[in-house]
């Protein structure tokens, strides 16, 4: 019997979301609505690059670093140092192991919780957070946390699923199942307005430079994602099962629709901590 | 006060087969906070747990009124007084 290995395990695992939402794993910035996912994709992650304000030697902390792969591209492409977390022990092993495949020295990843990393104040210049805060619930203490360990002159850097709108409780109850989808496909989320992003991090004495809504230039995410599913789905159904890939499939629908109605979008915020 | 009674027993039946399912701890008493440091409810279970009520009992005490319940006790209340409380005004009269 062959032994169960969670660093390979998440290695596949991994592979599959790859192919459903593109190397990158996250959401992609439309300029025109037809270029490539994997253009799309880069476009974001740019954009995220421009508002951090990246040069060489830079000490960047990279929170819910997921697989590893924007911190490895950060340290390829800008010369910077990154400290990779995330609470995923597997995680860690996969991001290491795949910075060590680059040969990369000046990245390391480790376990550690964003809302209570446990490092020294003021120890990095940059703090990049894509696509994770909404897998945290304490977005307060992220945030504290974030700005805590900004050296003065730093800057952190965010992106991620915003909601756009309050949500009464009677419509978030008739509208449970669709929430209920969402959770099971991609985790229980929780998703703030921009605005409150902001609030949180002018309250640690940031000051906001950026708050970009980008909910217009994201959608045509879900079709791509729509698409890979067509494409791919022999491989990432062997791989996530049946069920999850019609999960994934009906999330897409759903958060097409949110998009849609003004329910949610996607945001991107960037903040600097005075010198 | 049977029906009351037993109403409550009924929430308390239907609230305990939630939380079984969404694998939170089933053993609550009155004083238990639903949200944060308590039962630790999203907005999105809570919205699950107010229809679950209502499909057992017809009602529920999310969907009404403009305070939320906060505690067990106070869910459990919406359908009738506790024991302790019957007999407590019992005892007064």
């Amino acid at each position: 019997m062959e032994a169960y290995d969670p660093a390979a395990h998440y290695d596949r695992v991994t592979e599959a979301w790859g192919l459903l939402l593109g190397e990158e794993l996250h959401y992609g910035l439309f300029a025109t609505g037809d270029e490539p996912l994997a253009q799309a994709t880069a476009a974001l992650t740019s954009a995220m690059i421009d508002a951090a304000q990246l040069a060489p030697g830079l000490s960047v902390l990279d929170v819910g670093c997921g697989s590893g792969a924007p911190a490895c591209r950060l340290a390829q492409e800008h010369g910077v140092e990154v400290l990779g977390i995330t609470t995923s022990e597997v995680g860690v092993a996969a991001a290491t192991s795949r910075a060590q495949g680059l040969g990369l020295d000046g990245v390391r990843f480790e376990q550690r919780d964003g809302t209570a990393n446990g490092l020294p104040d003021a120890s990095f210049d940059r703090v990049w957070v894509m696509e994770s805060s909404h897998l945290m619930p304490d977005r307060e203490a992220l945030v504290a946390e974030c700005a805590r360990v900004l050296r003065p002159g730093g800057r952190m850097v965010l992106c991620d699923l915003m909601r756009r709108r309050d949500i009464p409780f009677l419509e978030l109850r008739a509208r449970r199942r669709e929430f209920a989808v969402l959770r099971a496909a991609f985790g229980a989320a929780r998703m703030d307005p921009l605005s409150s992003y902001a609030s949180l991090a002018a309250a640690q004495g940031l000051e906001v430079d950026l708050e970009r809504d980008v909910t217009a230039e994201t959608r045509p995410t879900f079709d791509r994602w729509l698409a890979n599913t067509e494409a791919h789905r022999a491989e990432v159904t062997g791989i996530l099962g049946a069920d999850s890939v019609a999960e994934f499939e009906e999330s897409c629908r759903i958060l097409e629709a949110f998009w849609d109605d003004g329910t949610l979008g996607y945001g991107i915020l960037a903040a600097g901590k005075p010198a | 006060m049977t029906t009351s009674t037993s109403r409550r027993d009924q929430a308390l039946a239907a609230l305990q087969g939630f939380l079984v399912g969404a694998k939170k701890p089933a053993d609550v008493d009155d004083a238990t906070p639903l949200f944060a440091d308590g039962l630790g409810l999203d907005s999105l279970e809570t919205a699950e747990l107010s229809a679950v009520l209502e499909d057992a009992l017809g009602e529920d005490p999310f969907s009404v009124g403009d305070e939320m319940p906060q505690t067990v006790g106070e869910v459990l209340d919406f359908y009738g007084a506790s024991a302790g409380a019957d007999e407590s005004a019992a005892a007064a009269l």
